[in-house]
């Protein structure tokens, strides 16, 4: 699905420059379930943030489906990220002034679907993730597994075959974070590649490979022993 | 998509209920002064454009130009210019004159007075003037006819329903001291409030009512006639004009053949536009370059209210960021956010106008009592203003949200999305620029408008030079009465002195008269005004060597009853002003000079000074005092100067209505008040001076709604800060202190950018005025120490707020 070669992000400041990411070879499959872990400030949102089109990386090559991405202009890795990517993060980013439903279906405003369609979408997404109940609640009055869920809608109803979740159990309680995480591997077992970044053990455990991050270097990647 | 972005956009406005109203209000209010304000300018400028093909039809004004003395505009043209016109043009597709003629006209038993258009052939034609009843092709065929408007015919005939009754009523009319009859044949629309020649009356011109009239002949020496001509769409009226010196000067009869060619009277003709006529025409009294200003004040509102959008708009950047980010993530691209954002604020923008319009619509009727104008808003009759009113709507909408929407567009989502608080985006410099902008503007409004109004105030006080106080103006009194008709007046208690001139003061003078100087060469040119030699102590104007004038036969230069002759030698006063260009030192130096005075280029007189009296204002109170000669001329001194009782002032003005009507039984008497005439000199800088003092108040109205705004916000975010120096031990005062300083930076630097901007441009605004106040810094300081006052005024109640909440509060805040 995607390939990182030799890729490097460098922030520039004034005085300083911090190496987030240091000559970073990745893979990922299509259908994979990646979790990514490492202590604050490895570089792991960086990383994540490139992957998904968010950001451009300094130096290096990134191989998207086949396409060198490294060099495209915002509009076009908006194009492509628009088609491709989901994202769910920590802090849920819901919009205050949004319903539930209507949160939802502001991934599908900017992809040309007819309004009756794109309530179709929303019912039935909102029915996977169990919030049908409080569709036309206010983010606010949602608790935080449940403005997750909205968040993890959110990022699948437009057909994404890639969510890219930061920390998405962060703000939850243990309970919250175990019903998200049950909704991501059942996501991805219906094929959507997922690549998380956690600082759970047990949340990484749901995923298939972990690729160990330590000061913009990739240490260790380990394979979860077939169940 | 449309409905998403119009909920959205709600929500947010009633999410943040302070600043949607803020942003409305400031808009609202800077958008209806800026519509108030180019409402009039246009007004002033459509005059006239209702007529049926208003751009095709000309005015032929003449200006009379002499060889020695200064020209004198003219809205008229002799009669022979007619026909040249038509011979000599074929472009020229209709021309229609007429005489415009004040008098009284009388209606059953009472006088009114009333212009009277006398109106040469083709005019009905011309001038498409529709009829309400009558017959417009018949009703000035026949001599003793007579159209007047509607409002005339409800004024007369006050009873009036049908306005086919008032057709055939009889009224006279009073033509050259003669009462004539006449038939109303034709009832008229009303006249437009905008046209430089409303047509109430109109009869038809007839050659022996004005027979013998001094005024007027079919020669070229008298200039009685209005005269229009319309062209044919294509042509060249420039190139018109070009060929009438050369055409004027072959038909015009040429000098007596002992007369110098150098000092002949002479015409020079334009061609005025009637749309121009109102501002630019010869008799235009209208200050075009007010308007302009005028419009440059409504423009900087509009600027201030647009900054103040665009200010609190930044300001506000942070509560949705988030929300673009998200839109980012999940496809949205930058074309989109740009709409999004553009839309909301064009959306935001027509809200405002409507609330503009409403207030425009509410303040019309005040604003015209003011104007004294008749402004309105008929967008079916002017859809164009109606396109005009929503592409301003549509560009103060796009230029208020470009910067945010821009901001938007290039946000970066990564940014915003791992950030649990928002923080204070970019842009916090940009937005101090704009707070600086808006004062700058306000601050330089108000210095200007506090200048404006002393000069107009100083001005208003500058010493007349006379005793303007219960005097009464009569015009129009004839010579053949005018000493009994004195005689009774004076034998009333209550009326202490009559005076007799051409002109009275305010009115200038148009008399240019030569006299040779003390010292030989050139003549010098000094003011003319014929008096009786009652004048000055009427107006109680002292004297500064010599004597006054006399009733003695050497002190009269053309007497009643030597059948209109000037002498060859009299005796005349000049003022001090005169005496200096005269060449003397002082004025006592002149007394006794005796010297040639040209009256005109062929006749002079041998005149011998007697007196100077002190310089006293006689034309437009703007201008300097010029030279004056004064001299008495029985025959020309139709004005009479009353000074009258002040306790007994209406006993006097009685006293005056029964001798007027003694002796004048069909003319109605009109007088004027000095103080009035005087005042009304200032009357347009006043108003003009009370306008900018108006809008200036609304232009600090709308920067101190944005300051508030403004200061709320900023307040919200240092609430932690604060929290912070409390727990660290700053008092009250301490945060009070910090935070006022905040805020009164941004004015201090727009002082300083305001102040040069404002001298300059007063500096320049005063050369216009001969009596001018000097720029002082003193009231500037004044203005700034307001300015600084109202920002504290403005921010107070949230510092205080804020200062006095405890610290943990503050601290918890997040
Ligand atoms: N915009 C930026 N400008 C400068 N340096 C940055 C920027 N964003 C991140 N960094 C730096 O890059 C490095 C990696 O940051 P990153 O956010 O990827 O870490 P992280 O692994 O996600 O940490 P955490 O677990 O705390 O979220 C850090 O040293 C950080 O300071
Ligand atoms: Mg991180």
């Amino acid at each position: 699905m995607l390939k990182l070669h030799n890729l490097s992000k460098v922030y520039r400041s004034d005085e300083v420059e911090t190496v987030a990411l240091n000559s970073i070879n990745i893979e990922i499959e299509q259908g994979e379930f990646v979790a990514i872990m490492g202590p604050s400030g490895c570089g792991k949102s960086t990383l994540l943030n490139i992957v998904g089109m968010l950001d451009s990386p300094s130096s290096g090559e990134y191989i998207f489906m086949d396409e060198d991405v490294a060099g495209y202009s915002e509009a076009q890795l908006s194009e492509i990220r628009k088609h491709n990517i989901g994202f769910i993060f920590q802090s849920f980013n819901l919009i205050d002034e949004l319903t539930v439903e209507e949160n939802i279906e502001l991934a599908l405003l900017y992809h040309n679907i007819p309004a009756s369609e794109r309530k179709a979408r929303v019912a039935k997404v909102m029915d996977k993730v169990g919030i049908a109940h409080r569709a036309s609640h206010m983010p606010s009055q949602l608790s935080g597994g449940q403005q997750q869920r909205v968040a993890v809608a959110r990022a699948v109803v437009g057909d994404q075959a890639m969510i890219l979740a930061d920390e998405p159990t962060g703000n939850l309680d243990s309970a919250h974070g175990q019903e998200v995480m049950e909704m991501l591997q059942s996501l991805n077992e219906e094929g959507t590649t997922i690549v998380m970044v956690t600082h759970s053990p047990a949340h990484a455990d749901y995923a298939r490979r972990t690729i160990n991050l330590f000061d913009g270097h990739v240490v260790t990647e380990n394979l979860r022993a077939a169940e | 998509m449309i409905r998403h972005y119009l909920k959205i956009a709600g929500r947010a406005m009633a999410r943040n209920k302070l600043f949607s109203f803020l942003n409305m209000a400031g808009l609202a209010i800077g958008l209806a002064a800026f519509i108030l304000i180019t409402l009039f300018v246009h007004n002033e400028f459509s005059w006239d454009d209702h007529w049926q093909r208003s751009e095709d039809i000309y005015r032929v004004e003449g200006t009379i130009t002499f060889p020695v003395r200064e020209d004198r505009p003219t809205p008229n043209a002799p009669g022979p210019v007619k026909d040249l016109l038509e011979q000599s043009f074929s472009g020229v597709e209709a021309i229609a004159r007429h005489i415009v003629y004040p008098t009284t006209v009388k209606v059953g038993e009472t006088l009114y007075a009333q212009q009277v258009i006398h109106a040469d052939n083709g005019f009905m034609d011309f001038w498409n003037v529709p009829l309400l009843a009558g017959d417009s092709g018949q009703a000035l065929s026949d001599p003793s006819g007579v159209i007047i408007s509607e409002r005339l015919a409800r004024t007369y005939f006050t009873n009036t329903v049908a306005l086919t009754d008032v057709l055939g009523s009889t009224i006279s009319v009073n033509i050259q001291g003669q009462m004539k009859m006449f038939r109303i044949t034709g009832v008229a629309k009303n006249p437009a409030d905008t046209t430089h020649a409303p047509m109430d009356m109109i009869v038809r011109f007839n050659r022996q009512n004005f027979d013998g009239a001094r005024w007027f002949s079919d020669g070229w020496r008298s200039n009685p006639w209005k005269t229009y001509i319309r062209v044919a769409p294509d042509v060249d009226v420039a190139a018109m004009e070009a060929e009438l010196p050369k055409l004027l000067e072959a038909a015009m009869p040429p000098a007596a053949a002992d007369q110098d060619p150098a000092r002949r009277r002479g015409l020079v003709l334009d061609l005025r536009a009637v749309g121009d006529i109102h501002l630019y025409g010869n008799d235009s009294s209208a200050d075009v370059s007010s308007l302009y200003g005028m419009l440059a004040i409504a423009f900087l509102i509009l600027l201030i209210a647009v900054i103040n959008f665009l200010n609190l708009s930044m300001a506000r950047v942070a509560y949705r960021s988030r929300e673009v980010a998200v839109r980012k993530v999940v496809g949205a691209g930058n074309t989109q956010i740009m709409q999004q954002f553009l839309g909301e604020s064009v959306l935001f923008a027509f809200v405002s106008l409507l609330l503009a319009l409403v207030m425009v619509e509410v303040s019309l009727p005040y604003y015209n009592a003011f104007l004294n104008a008749v402004i309105e808003i008929d967008f079916l009759a002017e859809p164009l203003v109606l396109v005009l009113i929503l592409l301003l709507g549509l560009g103060v909408g796009l230029s208020a949200g470009s910067f945010h929407a821009l901001y938007f567009a290039y946000l970066k989502p990564g940014e915003v999305l791992y950030n649990n608080s928002s923080d204070n985006p970019g842009g916090s410099f940009f937005r101090k620029v704009l707070v600086v902008g808006q004062f700058t503007i306000a601050i330089a409004l108000m210095t200007v408008a506090v200048f404006v109004n002393r000069q107009i105030e100083y001005a208003s006080r500058v010493d007349l030079g006379f005793d303007d106080q219960n005097l009464l103006v009569v015009s129009g009194v004839t010579a053949d009465v005018s000493d009994t008709f004195k005689q009774t007046l004076l034998s009333s208690p209550f009326i202490s002195a009559v005076g007799r001139s051409s002109d009275v003061p305010t009115e200038g003078s148009e008399d240019r008269l030569q006299i040779l100087p003390n010292a030989g060469g050139e003549k010098v040119t000094l003011d003319g005004l014929p008096i009786g030699p009652d004048f000055f102590s009427v107006y109680n104007i002292p004297l500064a060597a010599g004597r006054y004038l006399t009733n003695a036969e050497p002190d009269i230069l053309r007497s009643r009853l030597e059948e209109g002759e000037y002498r060859g030698a009299a005796n005349i006063l000049i003022n001090a002003a005169g005496a200096k260009v005269l060449g003397f030192d002082t004025p006592e130096a002149a007394v006794g000079y005796v010297g040639q005075v040209n009256l005109s280029t062929s006749l002079a007189f041998e005149g011998r000074i007697v007196g100077i009296v002190q310089d006293f204002h006689f034309d437009s109170l703007r201008s300097a005092i010029r030279p004056g000669v004064y001299y008495v001329d029985q025959m020309r001194i139709p004005d009479m100067t009353l000074r009258i009782d002040s306790k007994n002032r209406d006993a006097a003005i009685s006293v005056l209505e029964e001798a007027w009507r003694e002796f004048f039984p069909s003319d109605l008497l009109a007088y004027r008040e000095m103080t009035q005439m005087v005042e009304d000199q200032y009357q347009l800088d006043m108003r003009l001076g009370t306008m900018l003092t108006g809008f200036t108040i609304l232009a600090f109205v709308i920067s101190c709604l944005g300051l508030y705004g403004l200061a709320a916000f900023m307040i919200e975010r240092r609430t932690r800060e604060i929290g912070i120096r409390k727990v660290l031990g700053a008092a009250v005062p301490d945060i009070m202190g910090l935070l006022l300083w905040q805020f009164s930076k941004p004015i201090l630097i727009a002082i300083l950018i305001a102040g040069p901007f404002a001298f300059l441009f007063l500096q320049d605004w005063l050369q216009a005025f001969a009596y001018r106040i000097d720029l002082t810094l003193l009231p500037f300081i004044g203005v700034c120490s307001a300015t600084l006052m109202i920002g504290w005024v403005t921010v107070f109640g949230h510092v205080l707020a804020v200062s006095r909440k405890p610290p943990i509060t503050a601290i918890r805040y997040e």
